[in-house]
């Protein structure tokens, strides 16, 4: 028998660990009969990563949706902002390896394009 | 409404209830909540706003994190802060020309605390209130008249504390926490890890909640995942 693998709880996280049925479509995990989607048999991580899911909180399924919201937030929160940037983002404020600070874009003579009037 | 379960009645008629119950045992009473739309429409007898947007995501989250027999136990005082008891004494201040009086007292509304025995075999509390200060001033205006004007200012308190079991494993996280909440660690053989918060005018409630749960994910930095052996009973 495999174990159900869905991640439950929301700061003690876990492993369902009921017996799977099925395999979800997206990420392969086996997924037990409560944790599969009845449509799609997707597993509710997946869900909740394509924008599936609920934002009532009186909803069970809300749990799911909401944890991968709270640990988005709580990453950037934690670790501040620049880590939410991905590396082309970053890249905009990378000068570059050979990149000086005395003399390093500009030339001695050079104003940076000012024209005096 | 009588088939409603009775903590929900109890929204209802009392604003507010204080119980322990088993983790399986939420489930009841955040269903009858769910149905509440469907079967009452006035809005006299609406649990109070507070309800959804805090009390049942905590209890969501709360019993995510609970073994099914793990007790949560809920005291939720949801009559708002002009209920009787929560007044503290008016105070005379001193004043200067042209105030005649001031007179300033405090409303300490101390609206939810939770408790959860959770199954990783820590304890972790909530403690939500409220401190309104407010002030009442009699002054003269220049033509001699009286003048009454009275200020009030809210400042939301909000306290985490997990108590990790005996012995546990534990180590200082690599970062520090957001600047906006304090944490104070007690160590000992039963570590106790603290996030304090204070919250400037009343906050929205959504916005509360998730300042909570950020304050919450502080504790458990402390724990990398794996470290604690859960608690099994004999």
């Amino acid at each position: 028998m495999t174990p159900c693998t869905v991640t439950t709880g929301f700061f003690v996280l876990g492993r369902c660990g009921r017996p799977s049925v099925a395999d979800c479509p997206r990420c392969r995990r086996r997924v037990c009969a409560e944790h599969a989607d009845p449509q799609s048999g997707t597993c509710p991580e997946c869900a909740a990563a394509q924008g599936y899911g609920s934002d009532d909180p009186h909803d069970p399924t809300w749990i799911v949706r909401y944890r991968r919201r709270h640990y988005e937030q709580a990453h950037a929160s934690y670790q501040g902002g620049w880590t939410t940037y991905d590396d082309y983002d970053r890249g905009a404020f990378n000068p570059g390896d050979d990149w000086s600070y005395g003399s390093g874009d500009f030339g001695a003579g050079d104003d940076g394009g000012f024209v005096d009037s | 409404m009588e088939r409603f379960h009775p903590l929900h009645r109890a929204l209802i008629d009392q604003r507010g209830f204080t119980v322990s119950l088993r983790r399986d045992d939420w489930e009841p009473v955040i269903r009858s909540l769910a149905g509440h739309g469907l079967e009452v429409k006035r809005r006299k007898w609406a649990p109070p706003p507070r309800t959804a947007t805090v009390l049942v995501p905590l209890v969501r989250v709360l019993t995510a994190d609970m073994r099914p027999e793990g007790v949560l136990s809920v005291a939720a005082d949801l009559r708002g802060p002009t209920a009787p008891g929560k007044a503290t004494p008016e105070q005379q201040l001193p004043v200067r020309h042209p105030v005649k009086s001031l007179k300033q007292w405090f409303v300490i509304d101390p609206w939810l605390r939770m408790r959860a025995e959770l199954r990783d075999g820590s304890v972790l509390e909530f403690q939500v209130t409220d401190r309104i200060r407010h002030r009442k001033l009699r002054k003269t205006n220049p033509r001699g008249k009286i003048k009454f004007k009275r200020k009030s200012k809210t400042v939301q308190l909000v306290r985490v504390i997990r108590h990790l079991p005996k012995g546990a494993a534990h180590r200082r996280p690599d970062t520090p926490p957001p600047a906006w909440f304090s944490v104070r660690v007690k160590t000992g053989s039963r570590m106790v890890i603290r996030a304090t918060g204070k919250f400037q005018g009343p906050v929205a409630d959504p916005e509360l909640t998730k300042a909570i749960l950020q304050m919450t994910t502080e504790p458990f930095r402390w724990t990398p995942p794996g470290t604690i052996t859960p608690r099994r009973k004999p």
